[in-house]
């Protein structure tokens, strides 16, 4: 099946999107997912609560808060235009949504594969000189690199399936925000669209099986990399 | 000199922390059973674990003080922990794993260098391996030397033998002692007696939350007679020796011990060669005068320092050169009238020495 050049757009854009959002999330969702599996601190509970808002809340919610935010007339959104930045009806716009929007899945993620890292051998690399920041980078973010690995590619499946946040901060603009899942609620409603959405849908499937077992395979290098799934003993 | 000071509170939940000791051996033991609180002792020495109240110091340097809300974190201590079950970090290599800590120093703070420990330990063939590839006994054995590379001041073990079988026991203890003679000193944390006097002979006693002891064991033995630590104890003598002369006829070796000579079973070392014997206190017998005409061949002349009465039998330490403990019946130290300062023969079996390293 060749694809029109509505559909490469599509395709392109949501790719374009994703990625973007998952690199901004990335080093958030690292220093969250660190901060909720291995320190105590006050007000725990509640910022546990409120990275995990996007995730329950119906996806209008936080795209209607990113509008008011982050459009032309938003408080951060004013402050931000003064330096040339604009995120509404732009394709940044759909990846800050997006970000937003695959935050928890990234976090949660991060936050198991880190729990999992046995304190003591933290504990080990203290005793053996290694200050907190070396400790988190030669021991606890090598360790954990599986889990975010896994955290990324769930949080870029998710962004290519945003929709509802997405079309509430930024509207469906074709070629700027219109990414796959909202050239496929475009398709279906126009008349004769049905055949047209189908293609997507089925262009939505492959991509999203792709991204899942890239992140498998990746999974397994990077597992047997750091010798924690043993392949030879 | 070495001088650790331990005055320390602390509260964890229902289980209540109150230690005080002041170490000045630069081996010794900390004996105590499981959910006594060594392991606390120890993470609080290590500085993985802050105490609520209290003072710790070592060779001067405070490490902690309550007061002055002063606590010097883990890595600027310089202290050394080998943890029960290695925590070698396993996305390292071998050689990687034993670096870690040695990278963290400047050169003129390296005490050791990578190849010598390699080979005191053994563990040349695994350096390009990952943790995952190795055995218990291996792993123990690298994270003996990534403790020993990083040269603390202090070494502490947290029961480093207790996730291992009795055979790998007997294979990582002579280690241990290597790593003792190397210098550095130690508190080996065991909740197996045995273990620790195979290392050294000054106690640290800890019993819920408390320190009840602290001294020579067989100091503490005599203080406290009924003290259940003891119980079961199989008290063994260990002393080094150098191989004279192995008799191949007669299938028997000739070793000297200090000044004086003693007959072994065949040894498993060259003449010239050192080797650990031991033997079990009970095992050695006690005579006021040397006797003709019998088996044993070893009657090493010494003075007896104390006589320690327990519940079960009597304990007879003397000074043959090497200090040697006889375990005897309590009525026999009556009869012979056996007091400090007596000049008397132990006699020992050639067949019940043993080669504990081998």
């Amino acid at each position: 099946m060749t694809l029109t050049q509505d559909e490469i757009s599509a395709v392109a854009l949501s790719i374009k999107v994703a990625t973007w959002a998952t690199l901004l999330s990335c080093p958030f969702a690292i220093a969250v997912g660190w901060l909720l599996a291995k320190k105590q601190f006050p007000g725990k509970p509640i910022m546990d609560a409120l990275v995990h808002l996007p995730l329950v809340l119906p996806p209008v919610v936080p795209g209607y808060l990113l509008l008011v935010l982050f459009g032309n007339q938003g408080f951060i959104g004013r402050w931000l235009n003064e330096f040339g930045i604009s995120f509404a009806f732009s394709w940044r716009g759909a990846a800050l949504a997006s970000a937003v929007m695959s935050f928890p899945l990234m976090v949660r993620s991060v936050r198991l594969s880190m729990v999992l890292i046995d304190p003591r051998l933290e504990g080990a690399a203290r005793t053996l000189g290694a200050e907190p920041l070396a400790v988190f980078f030669t021991v606890t973010l090598p360790l954990a690199l599986p889990g975010i690995f896994a955290g990324l590619i769930l949080g870029f499946s998710r962004c290519l399936g945003e929709f509802g946040a997405t079309i509430t901060f930024v509207g469906n603009i074709a070629g700027e925000t219109r990414t796959l899942p909202l050239a496929i609620y475009t398709a279906s409603h126009i008349p004769d669209g049905e055949a047209e959405a189908l293609r997507l849908i089925v262009l939505s499937i492959v991509i999203s099986l792709l991204a899942l077992f890239t992140s498998d395979l990746l999974t397994r290098r990077v597992e047997s990399r750091l010798g924690l799934r043993s392949t030879d003993v | 000199m070495f001088d650790l000071t331990v005055d320390i509170r602390m509260q964890r939940g229902s289980f209540t922390v109150a230690m005080a000791a002041n170490i000045t051996a630069p081996v010794s033991g900390v004996f105590g059973h499981s959910g006594s609180g060594k392991t606390t002792l120890l993470h609080c020495i290590a500085g993985l674990v802050k105490p609520d109240r209290g003072l710790m110091s070592l060779n001067g340097e405070t490490l902690f003080d309550g007061g002055q809300k002063l606590f010097i974190p883990p890595h600027r201590r310089h202290i050394g922990l080998v943890f029960q079950d290695a925590q070698l970090f396993p996305h390292l290599s071998v050689r990687n794993n034993l670096l870690y800590g040695y990278q963290r120093l400047r050169p003129s703070q390296r005490r050791f260098e990578l190849g010598p420990v390699v080979e005191l330990l053994e563990i040349g063939p695994l350096l390009d391996r990952r943790p995952g590839q190795l055995s218990g006994g291996e792993k123990q054995r690298v994270a003996l030397g990534r403790a020993l590379l990083y040269s603390p001041q202090l070494l502490l073990f947290d029961e480093p033998l207790a996730a291992l079988d009795e055979r790998l026991k007997k294979q990582i203890l002579p280690f241990l002692r290597r790593v003792r003679d190397v210098g550095i000193p130690m508190l080996y944390i065991s909740h197996s007696m045995d273990e620790i006097l195979y290392l050294t002979d000054t106690v640290t006693l800890v019993d819920h939350g408390r320190i009840i002891g602290h001294g020579s064991y067989l100091g503490l033995l005599a203080q406290t007679d009924s003290a259940e630590f003891a119980d079961g104890l199989d008290l063994r003598n260990v002393w080094e020796v150098t191989i004279l002369e192995n008799n191949r006829q007669f299938g028997y070796s000739v070793a000297a011990l200090n000044n004086g000579r003693l007959i072994l079973p065949p040894a498993p070392a060259d003449e010239g060669k050192k080797v650990n014997v031991s033997v079990r206190a009970g095992q050695v017998a006690l005579s006021r005068q040397r006797i003709e005409g019998i088996t044993i061949q070893n009657q090493l002349p010494g003075k007896i320092l104390q006589v320690i009465s327990r519940r079960h039998g009597a304990l007879v330490e003397i000074d043959a050169g090497v200090v040697m403990v006889a375990e005897v019946n309590g009525k026999t130290v009556e009869d012979l009238n056996l007091r400090a300062g007596d000049m008397i023969l132990c006699l020992i079996k050639a067949q019940s020495l043993e080669y504990p390293d081998s």
